[in-house]
């Protein structure tokens, strides 16, 4: 053989590998990285925007959608609450879900080489409601998810990857008898995503300790431990005791907020305004820093300008006008002086009203201080976090109040009627999450054998869930709780 | 071109064919063999729809099938688990070969090879066929499309379970068995066919029971019935252990097929006896994971014959079976008019009427519930992910709060009557509940033309034991539709005037 054969033969190797390297490359930016838009029907409006929409976080927060698809037939019994085994797949979290959807409301499936599913805010500010048992569930976007078990979900996808069973072969078999993937899709999933998906839900276990500590309570439906959140998972402070549920707020109609006025956002004033509180909260469901910026901050920007806008929604059962009338005016004589004056959307201080410290304690001046530091070195600009002492809790508003049980920023107290009772005779153990609404006493059925069954149990004795303070108007007669009550179904 | 090296090459040429053979020749036969005897996945089709629908496959057998000759033999290894002789004994239906003898399958079952072995599982026509005779001494007919009124479906499940968990499940019982009744298996069927799919038959049937140990736990179905959406929950895995009681005991009477075009055209009907979901194709394809189907494995050109076939396939006519009293059926017609036409359709053929194929509140018709219970609107939002990735994938599912007003096609042959099958005649249905049999027998395919239904009063005929269903077990309530507009107050006359002219339907 000459050396210009030779020669040629390495050509040839050299032209091969070459070939082969981009042709693996091509393969795998398109199976691996290639972002896909969203089909038109999750656009087609904002309220589906708002609902299935992709605000970027399938980059890092994503879970393969095939995985995401067969957990639920494949553990079935880690879909648990209050110890008990829930079936229905990803429903048992009671996750507001609509007939005919792919995915339950706040479940964004975006293609980023594969199909991916993220969360984005609808999953927990998308209220369920029924007109009675009989009735399928009303769902109004925006408002607070009561029925939704956010630590549930946290807890579910880790518990699948510490499973032995979560391993190619079974995943593998499950996601055979529901689909067909193609050579390439089914190579990468047995070698790489599902390795990859385990080891990344592994290590949430790490971030994620406190939710599985035995000296704290469920978070159960419709709370979630907000600031401890933001404390562990963004700032990675070390765990320290604090324990601060709190309901989901209510996101509508938040051109109220202005911060000239002095209003701050956030349960305890937390945050300076509702564009950072957006912004903190999709960086949450990011999980990390937006792989697209202009993307991410354009995303925040229309969801400041839609929330900004979105109307708070009526009341839709009959209201007694006459009774409602009187109520008005024992609101202006009670309630109107916190709730409908200048003090409204500002902090007071928590001797005032003397509700539950524990959100309160969950945060401080100095885990404020980091949040904006982590945030503003990913190049984001807002207010931010507010680097004060915190004093209490903020006045609500309360523009569609009728649908934000149960109340107090822990949801401690099942109905607006019980509200008006001192604690003591306030309801010391109910269920939350059922979602039949009861008109009587404004707010959701928490007692009947069906609240128990689809319920999580709240007991007010527990950490963080006291339902004591805001004792105001309990010395009313029955008669004019009933007509403040009334009034307030108008608001 | 090198003479002078040919003498020495010769040996190495012959070790270099002989190599040649076993490293390239032979592994290709190889290869070409078992590509042939394990390749291939053909189903046994059939030119007639008709005989499509009664022995077609709808794609079942890939995931489901069972190895041909053991479903052959499965009834002789274990009898302990059969009320009677074969599968007809849970109310199959064989046909008879030219010579007389039976077929060797029964109707509603179809075959296919698929991974080198004939597989065998069910169809449609399963649960969508039956017989009916006019006497007991007389031939029996078979009705394509008509509820499969005594077929005993939760004693066929159970059959294979309780066989498949037995002992005797095992190639030393099974082979024998087969070469008994003629199976010839080769070598490769006989020594790794069949023991490898005696082995994953095993595995895989047990493997289900466990999905499926409620229905064990179940008041009897009988025949003619089924409780279909406990069934559904099972393919999303529900631990079923954990589904709230009031779900369970839903028992509900197999449909009929016939004239699925109107049920589609002018206006979508709202399908299921609980009108849960408004599309036919979509309808079909969540009743044919009944027949062992998945996304994947689904054969959508054969089920398309199928509906196809029955967009307009009508039922036979009473009258070619009994005569119909015409002037008495023609002063039944203003009665049907005024109390019936709108919900249930202007005739047999003719379904328009103002709320034919829509809901009525359960508060309204009073029917057993249980079946309505079992529907959730947690089950409906988990089938809007079936067929996820498939442009069909499903998107009608929708939890009711009633039962559909149903067209009346062929409504002789849909007895017994309400969605539960608890009221054994339509001549009792007519009747207020409390007047209506506490209990009676399903199964027996002798039909009564006075009552409008079949046989109820009859134990047992012929060696037959028929279902003694108990209408005060849960999901068997007898109760509902009833009240002066729903007839049950008319007069003795004008009753058997409306029950002479639905005969014509």
């Amino acid at each position: 053989m000459s050396y210009a054969s030779c020669r040629n033969c390495f050509k040839v190797i050299a032209v091969v590998v070459i070939v082969i390297g981009i042709v693996g490359a091509v393969i795998g930016y398109q199976r691996g990285f290639r972002e896909l838009p969203q089909p038109d029907w999750v656009t087609a409006s904002p309220e589906m925007r708002f609902k299935y929409g992709s605000i970027g976080a399938e980059n890092d927060a994503g879970v393969p959608y095939w995985i995401f698809y067969v957990l639920p037939r494949i553990f079935p019994e880690k879909l648990t609450q209050d110890g008990k085994i829930i079936p229905g797949g990803y429903a048992a979290l009671g996750v507001p879900w609509e007939q005919g959807q792919e995915l339950p409301v706040g479940f964004t499936k975006k293609t980023i080489g594969f199909p991916r599913v993220a969360n984005n805010c609808a999953v927990c500010h998308t209220t369920s409601y029924r007109a009675s048992p009989d009735a399928n569930p009303v769902l109004v976007v925006g408002g607070s998810s009561h029925t939704t078990n956010v630590e549930g979900f946290f807890r579910y996808l880790i518990d699948c990857a510490k499973d032995p069973r979560f391993n190619a072969d079974i995943l593998m078999a499950e996601i055979n008898r529901v689909t067909e993937l193609d050579l390439i899709d089914k190579l990468l999933y047995r070698f790489l995503i599902i390795p990859i998906t385990r080891k990344r839900l592994l290590e949430r276990e790490a971030q994620f300790a406190w939710i599985y500590r035995q000296d704290f309570p469920d978070w159960g439906r419709g709370r979630d431990d907000a600031m401890n959140l933001t404390k562990y998972f963004m700032i990675r402070a070390p765990m320290d005791d604090t324990f601060g549920p709190t309901d989901m707020p209510s996101l509508w109609n938040l051109k109220k907020y202005v911060w000239e006025q002095g209003h701050r956002m956030n349960y305890a004033g937390d945050s300076h305004d509702a564009y950072s509180v957006i912004m903190d909260s999709a960086l949450g469901l990011l999980g990390a820093a937006p792989a697209n910026q202009e993307d991410f901050v354009g995303q925040v920007k229309w969801l400041h300008g839609y929330l900004s806008q979105l109307p708070a929604p009526k009341y839709p059962f009959p209201i007694d006008a006459a009774r409602a009338d009187s109520g008005k005016a024992l609101f202006s004589a009670h309630c109107a002086a916190c709730h409908a004056s200048e003090l409204t959307g500002r902090p007071l201080p928590l001797a005032e009203v003397g509700t539950d410290r524990g959100r309160l304690d969950s945060w401080n001046k100095g885990a404020a201080i980091q949040a904006n530091q982590v945030v503003k070195e990913m190049g984001l600009e807002r207010r931010g976090l507010v680097e004060e002492d915190l004093s209490g809790y903020i006045v609500p508003f309360l523009d569609g109040i009728w649908l934000k049980a149960p109340y107090l920023h822990n949801g401690s107290v099942p109905t607006l009627r019980d509200l008006l009772e001192p604690a003591a005779e306030r309801p010391t153990v109910f269920w939350r999450g059922y979602d039949v609404y009861d008109p009587i006493k404004v707010g959701f059925v928490t007692d009947t054998p069906e609240a128990q069954r689809i319920g999580t149990r709240l007991d007010t004795r527990s950490k963080g869930g006291g339902n004591q303070g805001h004792e105001f108007g309990s010395q009313l007669s029955a008669a004019d709780k009933e007509a403040l009550v009334e009034y307030l179904k108008t608001l | 071109m090198n003479d002078v090296d040919t003498p020495s090459a010769s040996p190495w040429k012959r070790r270099f064919l002989i190599l040649l053979w076993v490293i390239v020749a032979i592994p290709v036969v190889l290869v070409a063999w078992l590509a042939m005897r394990f390749g291939g996945d053909v189903p046994v089709d059939y030119d007639s729809p008709t005989e499509h629908f009664k022995y077609g496959s709808t794609g079942g057998e890939h995931e489901m099938g069972f190895p041909y000759w053991i479903w052959r033999v499965l009834p002789e290894v274990c009898p302990q688990y059969l009320p009677g002789k074969g599968y007809q004994s849970l109310g199959m239906i064989y046909e008879k070969n030219p010579d007389g003898s039976d077929r060797d399958l029964p109707i509603g079952t179809s075959q296919r090879r698929y991974q080198g072995i004939d597989r065998v599982f069910v169809n449609c026509a399963v649960c969508h066929t039956s017989t009916v005779r006019t006497a007991a001494g007389q031939p029996a007919t078979i009705v394509l499309g008509m509820p499969a009124a005594t077929f005993n479906m939760k004693g066929f499940e159970e059959f294979f379970f309780r066989c498949a968990a037995d002992p005797k499940f095992s190639k030393e019982y099974l082979l024998p068995e087969i070469e008994r009744q003629g199976g010839d298996l080769d070598l490769v069927d006989r020594y790794l066919v069949y023991p490898l799919a005696m082995a994953i038959m095993r595995d895989r049937v047990l493997a289900l029971a466990g999905r499926f140990n409620w229905v064990f736990a179940q008041h009897e179905w009988g025949p003619g019935r089924v409780d279909t959406f406990n069934s559904a929950k099972v393919i999303f895995n529900f631990p079923m252990a954990h589904l709230d009681p009031k779900e369970f005991d839903a028992p509900a009477d197999f449909p009929s097929l016939w004239r699925q075009r109107q049920r589609k055209e002018p206006r979508e009907m709202q399908l299921h006896w609980d009108g849960n979901n408004t599309t036919v194709e979509e309808r079909n394809k969540s009743a044919a994971f009944g027949t062992g189907t998945t996304p994947p494995t689904i054969d959508l050109a054969r089920i398309a014959r199928v509906e196809a076939w029955i967009m307009d396939v009508a039922p036979p006519a009473f009258s070619q079976f009994f005569p119909i009293d015409e002037p008495l059926a023609a002063s039944g017609a203003p009665i049907y008019k005024e109390y019936c036409a709108a919900c249930h359709g202007a005739s047999g053929s003719d379904f328009s009427g103002e709320y034919v194929g829509q809901v009525t509140p359960l508060a309204e018709i009073g029917t057993d519930r249980r079946r309505l219970d079992s529907y959730t609107y947690t089950l409906a939002v988990n089938q809007a992910t079936l067929y996820a990735g498939y442009p069909w994938r499903f998107t009608h599912f929708q939890k009711t709060h009633g039962y559909a007003n149903l067209p009346l096609d062929g409504l002789w042959l849909r007895a017994p009557y309400l969605h539960n099958g608890s009221v054994p005649s339509l001549r009792a249905l007519l009747e207020p509940a409390a007047s209506r049999p506490k209990a009676f027998y399903r199964g027996n395919d002798v039909y009564d033309p006075v009552q409008v239904g079949f046989v109820a009063d009859q134990a047992e005929a012929g060696g037959r034991r028929f279902f003694r269903l108990d209408t005060a077990l849960p999901g068997n309530d007898n109760g509902g539709h009833e009240g002066k507009s729903y007839g049950t107050e008319l007069s003795a006359a004008d009753k058997t005037a409306l029950l002479e002219f639905l005969k014509t339907f």
